[in-house]
């Protein structure tokens, strides 16, 4: 017995990643041999800890979502266990869902997060160069143009002065 | 009968989502796609709540085998290898667990955990049999358990 629960196929299957025979023989062996239940429950206790370990608060509305769509199959009585799939553009940076064409589609997004194609961020760039540059031109001619005001009103001073004379 | 039903929805809800939404965070790396995989699995809750409530089961290892039936989908949307092995080689050992086990150990605890692979599959890409590499997931769980413990004596 000690070799079946040192074989490792009880963290395979708490992590449920064994075969289905492999889960009817340990069925079977949780039933007839106590110490294989204890031993399951042990690392269900340590699988929980791992998980409290990185749990996130999911945001209020999520819930709301579930109770209608549960609501909905409720009155609908049937339930469907389709594959419903998410996917990111690019790998990570978005996502798209095959919705079935008997299901609800979201047309309100709650998200207040704009999302925008990689390119744009060269031209954010650019803009924001071209902003330091023009912003330096701004500087550079204020300043010009306050030195010569000062000269004019230098040059006036002179004249009038002359004139006296 | 139904309202039952969903109270015992909103029971598992409030026990385990934060739990599983980590999880599942932690898989595909977007907060957004791991709510709605979230909503996904919750949402076939009302069909798996007999197994869920049977005596002996434990809620939250059933909702992660629920959840990695979904995310079976999820590694399919990568459009190329190049994405799949940036996906992969995100690092997750932020987790103190996962931080303190060897490299070898975190390869084949990631790789069951998060990438959802067979031990068998993780033997052959490491070229190791599948014994050994279960034996190396008993003990990522030995220092789970010892860290755990170690916690919970300080």
């Amino acid at each position: 017995m000690k070799e079946y629960i040192d074989s490792g196929i009880l963290e395979v299957f708490v992590m449920g990643a064994a075969t289905d025979e492999e889960v009817r023989e340990l069925m079977y062996m949780k039933t007839k041999y106590p110490e294989v239940d204890e031993a399951l429950k042990q690392l269900e206790i340590d699988m929980e800890r791992i998980a409290g370990n990185m749990a996130i608060a999911p945001p209020p509305g999520i819930w709301d979502k579930i109770d209608n769509e549960i609501d909905d199959l409720i009155r609908r009585d049937t339930y469907t266990a389709q594959p419903v799939k998410f996917r990111t553009d690019h790998g990570h940076n978005g996502y798209e869902r095959t919705v079935q064409p008997d299901q609800f589609i979201s047309i309100e997004s709650e998200s207040n997060h704009m999302r925008l194609h990689k390119s744009w961020r060269w031209v954010f760039a650019a803009v924001f160069v071209l902003g330091k540059i023009f912003l330096g031109f701004a500087i550079y001619f204020y300043l010009e143009n306050r030195q010569t005001q000062q000269q004019l009103q230098e040059l006036k001073t002179e004249i009038r002065e002359l004139k006296k004379k | 009968m139904a309202q039952s039903k969903l109270a015992a929805v909103r029971n598992l809800y409030n026990s385990y989502a934060a739990k599983l939404l980590g999880y599942i965070h932690e898989v595909v790396q977007d907060k957004q796609v791991a709510e709605q995989y979230l909503q996904a699995v919750f949402n076939d809750v009302p069909n798996e709540i007999e197994e869920l409530s049977k005596t002996g089961v434990n809620a939250l290892c059933r909702l992660q085998i629920m959840a990695r039936q979904k995310l079976v989908v999820f590694f399919k949307t990568f459009d190329n290898e190049t994405d799949r092995q940036a996906w992969q080689n995100m690092s997750r050992i932020n987790n103190k667990h996962i931080a303190l086990m060897t490299s070898l150990q975190q390869q084949v605890f990631l790789g069951v955990y998060y990438q959802c692979k067979t031990t068998s599959n993780i033997a052959k890409e490491l070229n190791n049999s599948e014994e050994q590499i279960r034996k190396t997931l008993k003990e990522c769980f030995i220092i789970i358990r010892t860290r755990g413990n170690n916690e919970r004596v300080h």
